[in-house]
């Protein structure tokens, strides 16, 4: 398998009134062609960074080093408007809630055409007929008069699924989904997983998918990188990381993730559970 | 024994358009259900299920339109006055997110005696040493008494507002998706002690939750929530082993799962 | 939508009918005798009854009330055979200092005060936006600490004292403009231009500060939306992504509140309009405040509440224009 996306000891640091500030720090992982990486994560893990930085739409004053190569190409160091270029063409990026990541004052259909004409060019028409065919291509029904619809019109799973339709909507080469099913109910996030591995077995996008939940990742990824205060825990295939894993903290995540099939009447498993204390005091 | 008993609760809301145009929503319709001294009623269901709702009602945070609510065989529905605050000394609430739950301007000293004060309580040492032991209780270091809300991580703050609502000695509390902001860690931590807490005081929960594998973690018996209705309500076991309804069925469907394998390979080795 | 518009549209109704049942209503219980104003030195009893009788204020409150209303509408007569005046709908009755037909004086001084109320609209949306969107994206920079503190201080300063400083400044020392004089258009555009300059910009300098902090902060807040970073991570053009997806955001709110501050002005400015001696609905309402002038009053009240609610259904129709989460779908 040929590696589309080689990530390198990438350390990114903010700076802040106390100095700086390593948000990520010596991450390294890889993404073949048609490959499904997860990232996993609390909340402070840097996981969320991480995909920020690939897609060089970090916060302004953060700095990085190491390596990101995309299809043989480093990506930092370049200067924005060579990225622009590649951001939503070779790569682009879901996120959590969709309803505040569409804007509220466009049709959909006017948000899918901006960007493929922002790489492709062409009239108006010929890219609203693309954005119908994406929005059909993601399972939304009546395309053609959905695609004048405004974002608030859709449901919370439709709205991932316009989301979906844009980022792809150029073949990019690279998908990251971050957290793309955090803010759905359950049912619907099953949908949307759904579609999500079928829609990249069909067009061989890599796709890097960020979660807090090491269950929705066990289903979709091939290989896993655990992260934690900015720091890769663990990186390797899902079976090791969910059978064999080696860090401890990987084993206490795990345990930590409530079982549909343990019951009430299973003995606690706290056994791995640190104290209280153990969380961060500011 | 029975300490809540919800008879055919209704919520109906009533929203106005442009020259009185009225739409008239269900949000809950007859829902019905009891609640025995010492056990842990999950109520389930994705948005929009109407759990939110019933919880508040059940909080008396929200008049229904319809339906009755009995506590400790006595009609609360429409207490006032001395009745309604016996049943607030009784039923407490505990929130999703802590920190906009808690007053940021109070320590947490300050936090736990209020309740006291509200409810007129005078405990055996003073009203200080109540709410370090409170503190002890949930896990919480009372040498911390001092500090305030924000200088606690979002499952301490959520330590917190349990050891508020334990405060009075209620016989009910009703966790309203009280771990579902935490990290994965820290809720398998907040969990653990909701059910030590439980068993050291024989109090009841109603335990509001989307998540089906939290709720399993705690629940004696689960009350499934779909379009203002219960579509199914039983023993956890039962509900989650042999569901009837064809909607838990889908959601228990829907639930990602870790290849069971793995699991157990990974229990092998450690 | 039809049906919303017809509602509201009954609702101006029933509010300018109300606020002239009220200012009426204050005028009939509390003013002096206007009898006796009108009549001025050399009045004589019989003089004072003839007043009233062609005024017909001896008529009971609500058929003088509704006199008045009838004359907007229908028009209406004073006085009878030879004395009979025909005053055509919309009428307002006369001043009582000058004779003149109330509605007449509006006419002819509501250019005036659209004027000043146009111009000074145009000066303070370009400078005060135009400010704010640059303090927004620099934020933080001394451009924007400098911008805004003169903002903050900029909307303390009374119009009163801004008005003479600037005469004093641009026409007495420096001599730059000369003093304010009424010259139409057509006749010499340059003293025209230069005898509206000053009003404009003391009406202006007060929103122009206000527009310029209320433009930074919705700027920064969208901004900071989600919706941004999905724009950037679609690669568009970073003038692209300001234009279309923050600038819209950003600024519909800010349109809301111009068309209340806009309606309100072409109600007349008068501070302004009386120091630069301007003859605008705001200085003939000063006139007749400091005159008693009560048909002229009424005239410049209701005329400012018409153009407040008016104003303020034409905001709510174009806002279900601009922000598409609010547009009315008829059931």
């Amino acid at each position: 398998m040929s590696e589309l996306l080689v990530v390198q000891d990438l350390t990114v640091t903010f700076p802040t009134t106390r100095g700086p500030v390593d948000v990520v720090r010596g991450v390294s992982f890889a993404v073949g062609r048609d490959e499904t990486v997860g990232i996993v994560g609390e909340s402070g893990s840097g996981k969320s960074m991480t995909s920020l930085a690939i897609m060089g739409l970090l916060p302004k004053g953060a700095t990085t080093r190491g390596s990101i190569r995309l299809n043989g190409t480093e990506l930092l160091g370049r200067p924005d408007r060579e990225l622009r270029r590649l951001r939503g063409d070779q790569m682009s990026m879901i996120f959590q809630d969709p309803l505040s990541s569409l804007n509220p004052y466009y049709t959909v259909g006017l948000q899918i055409e901006e960007m493929y004409r922002a790489h492709r060019g062409g009239t108006r028409k010929a890219a609203r007929e693309v954005a119908i065919r994406a929005l059909g291509h993601v399972g939304l029904p009546e395309p053609e008069r959905r695609v004048d619809y405004y974002p608030h019109q859709f449901s919370g799973g439709q709205r991932q699924r316009v989301m979906i339709a844009m980022a792809l909507v150029c073949e990019p080469a690279l998908l990251i989904a971050d957290e793309p099913t955090t803010a759905l109910d359950v049912t619907v996030q099953a949908q949307i997983l759904r579609l999500l591995a079928g829609l990249q077995r069909e067009s061989g996008t890599g796709l890097v998918f960020i979660t807090h939940d090491l269950a929705v990742i066990s289903s979709i990824a091939t290989r896993v990188l655990v992260m934690r205060r900015g720091e890769q825990v663990e990186y390797g295939t899902a079976e090791q990381i969910f059978a064999e894993p080696e860090h401890e903290y990987t084993r206490m995540l795990l345990e930590s993730i409530p079982r549909i099939d343990d019951s009430l009447d299973d003995p606690p498993h706290g056994s791995l559970i640190g104290s209280p204390d153990d969380e961060v005091i500011l | 024994m029975t300490l809540l008993r919800a008879e055919s609760l209704t919520k109906r809301f009533v929203s106005r358009g442009p020259l009185g145009a009225r739409a008239e929503f269900t949000a809950v319709d007859q829902v019905s259900f009891e609640v025995q001294l010492g056990e842990t009623l999950a109520v389930v269901g994705e948005s929009g299920s109407g759990k939110s709702t019933t919880a508040r009602m059940i909080a008396k945070l929200m008049d229904p339109t319809a339906g009755t609510l009995e506590f400790d065989g006595e009609d609360v529905t429409h207490a006032k006055g001395a009745a309604l605050a016996r049943f607030r000394a009784n039923v407490q609430v505990v929130f999703q997110d802590p920190f906009s739950s808690l007053n940021p301007r109070h320590t947490v000293e300050r936090i736990l005696m209020a309740p006291l004060v509200y409810q007129g309580i005078a405990p055996k040492g003073s009203r200080r040493e109540h709410a370090k032991e409170l503190m002890e209780r949930v896990g919480l270091n009372p040498d911390h008494s001092l500090r305030y809300p924000a200088q606690f991580s979002g499952g301490q703050a959520q330590r917190i507002g349990i050891a508020r609502a334990l405060a009075v000695n209620p016989k009910l509390v009703i966790c309203d998706e009280a771990v579902s902001a935490l990290d994965v860690s820290v809720q398998a931590q907040v969990i653990e002690l909701l059910r030590r807490l439980q068993r050291e005081s024989g109090f009841s929960y109603v335990f509001i939750a989307h998540d089906l594998a939290v709720v399993r973690q705690i629940a004696h018996r689960v009350a499934v929530m779909s379009k203002g209705r219960i579509v199914e309500i039983g023993p956890a076991r039962q509900v989650f082993d042999d569901p009837q309804d064809e909607y838990t069925r889908t959601l228990l469907a829907a639930i990602p799962r870790i290849d069971p394998e793995w699991d157990r390979r990974r229990r092998e080795r450690s | 939508m039809t049906r919303y518009v017809i509602g509201r549209l009954a609702g101006v109704v029933v509010i300018l009918f109300l606020v002239c049942l009220f200012t009426f209503v204050l005028f009939f219980t509390l003013q002096p005798d206007p009898a006796v104003m009108i009549c001025g030195k050399t009045c004589t009893p019989e003089r004072i009854d003839q007043i009233r009788d062609v005024l017909g204020l001896n008529q009971p409150f609500l058929t003088q009330f509704f006199g008045f209303l009838g004359g907007i509408f229908a028009g209406r007569d004073y006085g009878e055979g030879a004395n009979l005046v025909h005053c055509a709908a919309p009428c307002l009755g006369y001043s009582f200092q000058t004779n003149q037909s109330v509605m007449d004086m509006v006419v002819e001084r509501l250019p005036v005060s659209a004027t000043v109320a146009i111009g000074a609209a145009v000066l303070w949306l370009i400078v005060g936006i135009a400010a704010g969107l640059l303090s927004a994206v620099k934020e933080g920079t001394w451009w924007d600490r400098t911008a805004m503190g003169l903002a903050l201080g900029g909307s303390s300063i009374p119009n009163y004292v801004l008005a003479l400083a600037l005469q004093y400044v641009l026409v007495v020392q420096l001599q730059v403009l000369p003093f304010p004089q009424a010259v139409a258009f057509s006749d010499d555009p340059v003293v025209w231009f230069q005898s509206y300059l000053m009003p404009w910009i003391v009406l202006a300098t007060g929103y122009a500060c206000l527009y310029a902090r209320l433009t930074r902060a919705n700027v920064i807040d969208t901004l900071a939306e989600n919706f941004m970073r999905t724009a950037r991570s679609k690669g568009l053009s970073p003038a692209l992504t300001m234009r279309r997806h923050a600038l819209r955001p950003a600024l519909t709110p800010i349109a809301t509140i111009f068309g209340m501050d806009f309606a309100a002005l072409l109600g007349g400015a008068l501070i302004t309009e009386t120091v630069f001696g301007l003859n605008g609905v705001g200085k003939m309402a000063a006139d007749s405040i400091a005159k008693n002038d009560q048909p002229v009053i009424m005239a410049v009240t209701l005329l400012a509440a018409f153009f407040v609610v008016v104003g303020n259904l034409v905001v709510d129709l174009v806002y279900t224009r601009l922000d598409p989460r609010v547009r009315i779908t008829t059931p």
